[in-house]
């Protein structure tokens, strides 16, 4: 493992980042920190995506999609198909989809273990975070 | 008997003339077979580690459209950039999981493997699991000859340790970088290697109806050494184009595996 993460560390820098489709869609102005569980991590193409349900203040559950960018680019950059399984608890910073469904583009992802792993988002400097506490 | 000799040894040294003159006529190529990737800035303003590096071309020139299809081109970008500005943005090709198609392909977005075989140099990126093939030493066809589609038909030869290959029947909606053209688009390539590492393919692309003049862009790749190219299916697409052309994407767990 940490062969794979010194993959991530020194691939990020090296790979070009190309987006196949725009990602107008999400709100490039803030961001949301969503804390969940994982339900799935799907690995496929043209994205892959992270299913989590995060837990709601009134005790509720509320299910996030978080798209990621290619599986080929994701591979390139030291991802594997196994890094995330179902149950695990993680914290994601996603761009939110404008029109405010439960969906947003997953910017990096906090593992258990406190890896923080991101997808490779092309011009991910485009995208303004908001500070946790200012959510 | 000793006429029989002579003939056979006289059909030995033909043979062998005929085999020197043939090796004469088709000088030895480069076999630059092996995966690659986009090499230079492709983004933005190259760094003077990148201006100082003779192996990364210069920056290639716009297209030189003609006044109308000027318009039409510059029309198509600003709708492009004002619906990304409202969050709505205009599907592409990309959106129903369809390729590049020629000559955008050749751009390499995702990596790309060159196969030079006897007869045909074979050419695959990875991204969507593009392949085109380009036919050595074959006539080329008409253009009405050709149904137009993604890679079109492509003929090639060597010149020297380059590789000149020539593709007509391209469909009109397959733009390179949204530049329009007409059926008549016929695109020209030389391939070949300016460092052992690094390929440049230099396309020009000639459609006089639309073109002032032939239009030049230079593509370098990088040798991957140690890469083998990735599957790449559409597998679950959850992107999909409205009834008004616009990108959208389908929220919620697609129950895909």
């Amino acid at each position: 493992m940490k062969i794979a993460l010194a993959m991530l560390c020194v691939a990020a820098s090296a790979v070009p980042a190309f987006a196949h489709h725009s990602f107008a869609m999400y709100d490039h102005t803030r961001t949301v920190t969503l804390k969940g569980e994982v339900t799935k991590f799907q690995w496929t193409n043209p994205h892959g995506y992270l299913e989590i349900d995060v837990k709601q203040r009134d005790g509720s559950t509320k299910h996030y999609s978080l798209e990621m960018t290619s599986i080929n680019m994701m591979t390139r950059l030291g991802w594997r198909s196994n890094m995330i399984k179902a149950g695990d608890l993680v914290t994601a910073t996603v761009s939110p989809l404008l029109n405010g469904e439960p969906a947003g583009l997953l910017l990096d992802v906090t593992l258990p273990d406190g890896r923080k792993l991101e997808p490779g988002v092309p011009a991910i400097q485009t995208f303004k975070r908001t500070p946790p506490e200012e959510q | 008997m000793r006429m029989r000799i002579a003939a056979v040894g006289a059909a030995v040294v033909s043979c062998a003339v005929a085999l020197a003159a043939q090796q004469k006529a088709s000088p030895a190529h480069p076999d630059f077979s092996g995966s690659y990737e986009r090499y230079g800035n492709v983004f933005g303003q190259p760094t003077p580690a990148q201006l100082a590096d003779k192996t990364i071309p210069p920056r290639n020139p716009p297209a030189p459209l003609k006044p109308g299809p000027m318009k039409e081109y510059q029309d198509r970008l600003a709708a492009i950039r004002e619906a990304d500005r409202k969050g709505t943005p205009i599907a592409t090709g990309y959106v129903n999981c369809l390729g590049d198609g020629m000559p955008s392909m050749m751009n390499a977005m995702f990596p790309i493997e060159f196969l030079v075989t006897k007869n045909q140099v074979t050419v695959i990126e990875e991204a969507f699991t593009q392949v085109r093939r380009i036919l050595l030493d074959r006539p080329m066809k008409a253009v009405e000859d050709v149904e137009p589609g993604f890679f079109g038909y492509s003929v090639g030869h060597w010149d020297g340790d380059t590789l000149v290959a020539e593709t007509v029947g391209i469909k009109e909606e397959i733009r390179y970088q949204n530049v329009p053209h007409t059926k008549n688009l016929r695109i020209k390539e030389r391939v070949h290697l300016v460092s052992p590492e690094v390929l440049w393919n230099e396309i020009t692309m000639e459609d006089p109806e639309v073109l002032e003049k032939p239009w030049t862009v230079t593509v370098a790749y990088k040798r991957l050494p140690n890469y083998t190219l990735l599957e790449y299916i559409c597998e679950d697409n959850r992107e999909f184009r409205d009834a008004n052309g616009i990108q959208q994407i389908h929220v919620g767990d697609t129950g895909k595996k």
